[in-house]
């Protein structure tokens, strides 16, 4: 399974895109939905492209001050490459 | 509680240029002449986004036969739903291609129906292989999601290694090997169709391989072939549950084989806001929740997760649409799929002339 590398800029894969109401926001792709609340949808919304992983990490422990660095990580990673797998995400 | 439709089908013409021998759009097929204008669909995709619908499939037929197809996604579009464009491709030249790209598509889905020219062209009954092949290409100049989509039977499943080699090469984001499903004019050519347990078996086998082998680049997605499995396929996500299909003429239906259940009046969105007809249209009611179901769906465990299986099926298999789907295996009229299985010849001769090409519209 592909990991994200501290260089790697995650983004939405192709055909993906965000949807569905402020309150209830779900990422868009062919033939489906994921709901996404919480981290979770967090760590999407920093996925643009633009930011590498590392910056991404950085930013999820500033704002999770209060959770274990090293646990933000490893969730971060394991949560991108599932979503890597079903082609949400690249990397 | 009722939850709101994810999905709409926009079934926008029955016209199509090809005329594949699995097709499960319904034997009668809507006039090209009853079609609902643009402004009529335009008005159902803003009501759609308003009810919390998600996705729209624009398809039919060969959804490319409409001259404002470009309008329609572009509405669709600006209504805040994620377009998919279910077509066999032909009527889309490079130039049309980027023209619908740029009205922002979201998602092109594209047909094939097998990896060899003349297998293909066969199966279609329309020369219409090559040019799906010089779509791809003009596809992937484009950033837009592709799916590959090929359906299998028994007269191709014997080299599906091969056609999912082909497909790779079209450099998809996603591969769709759908089973050929009995509605329509596949029902007609059941016989044809079916394949064997073993090619079904092995289908499963080498669809799993391939999805590991291509994890991470290309996603495999597979519609089974519930006439071998033992519990019926989830039809729908259950009826008038997650979808809505509206057809050429403006019915809404709960799914693409509906008309052929009697009893039913499906109401016409012409008439009728979709709101009113995910609550109220009666063809909509009639088999949601579980009061309609019979023993053994009644108090089976499974009810929940297959939802009593396809009202179509079992109206056509057993002429009773309230009866468990006979694709289940606690089915009493099971039988009937039994035999469909030994009917298959063991040897997969192809048809020498004895199958149905799917119709034009009158």
């Amino acid at each position: 399974m592909a990991s994200p590398q501290d260089s790697s800029k995650p983004k939405l894969a192709t055909g993906c895109r965000w949807g569905g109401a402020e309150s209830a926001r779900v990422v868009l792709f062919p033939e489906g939905a994921i709901r996404v609340q919480g981290t979770g949808r967090r760590i999407l919304e920093l996925c643009d492209g633009e930011r590498t992983f590392s910056e991404l990490i950085v930013q999820l422990q500033q704002e999770y001050s209060e959770a274990d660095a090293i646990v933000i990580r490893a969730d971060a990673c394991r949560f991108l490459e599932q979503l890597h797998t079903k082609r949400i995400v690249d990397f | 509680m009722l939850s709101n439709p994810l999905a709409l089908i926009a079934e926008i013409t029955h016209r199509c240029p090809l005329h594949c021998v699995y097709c499960s759009n319904p034997i009668e097929l809507a006039s090209a002449n009853a079609e609902l204008p643009t402004n009529d669909w335009l008005r159902v995709f803003s009501e759609a986004a308003t009810l919390g619908v998600l996705h729209v499939h624009l398809t039919g037929g060969e959804p490319l036969a409409r001259t404002d197809l470009h309008d329609l996604i572009a509405g669709a579009h600006h209504a805040g739903l994620y377009t998919n464009l279910i077509t066999s491709g032909i009527g889309l030249s490079r130039e049309r291609l980027k023209e619908l790209v740029d009205t922002d598509l979201d998602h092109i889905q594209l047909s094939f129906q097998d990896s060899g020219e003349a297998q293909a062209n066969w199966i279609a009954g329309t020369k219409s292989h090559a040019h799906k092949v010089e779509l791809a290409g003009w596809i992937k100049e484009h950033r837009i999601a592709f799916t590959a989509n090929l359906v299998v039977h028994r007269q191709n499943l014997d080299h599906l290694e091969e056609m999912i080699s082909f497909l790779e090469k079209l450099r998809p984001d996603r591969i769709e090997i759908a089973h050929t499903q009995y509605y329509g004019w596949a029902l007609k050519n059941r016989a044809a169709l079916m394949p064997t347990r073993a090619q079904v078996d092995n289908a499963v086998k080498i669809v799993a391989s391939a999805a590991e082998r291509l994890k991470g680049k290309i996603r495999i997605d597979s519609v089974v072939a519930d006439y071998y499995a033992r519990y019926p396929k989830p039809c729908m996500g259950g009826w008038g549950r997650q979808l809505m299909l509206i057809d050429p003429a403006g019915r809404a239906l709960p799914c693409h084989a509906a008309a052929v259940i009697p009893g039913l009046t499906f109401d016409n969105v012409r008439e009728r806001s979709l709101e009113w007809i995910w609550r109220e249209s009666g063809a909509f009611q009639k088999f949601r929740g579980e009061s309609w179901m019979p023993e053994p769906c009644r108090s089976c465990d499974r009810r929940t997760e297959d939802f009593g299986g396809c009202r179509c099926q079992a109206l056509l298999l057993t002429a009773d649409a309230s009866a468990t789907d006979p694709a289940c295996s606690l089915a009493p009229s099971h039988p009937v799929i039994e035999l469909a299985r030994l009917e298959v010849p063991i040897d997969t001769v192809p048809p020498q002339g004895d199958w149905i090409y799917r119709a034009n519209p009158k």
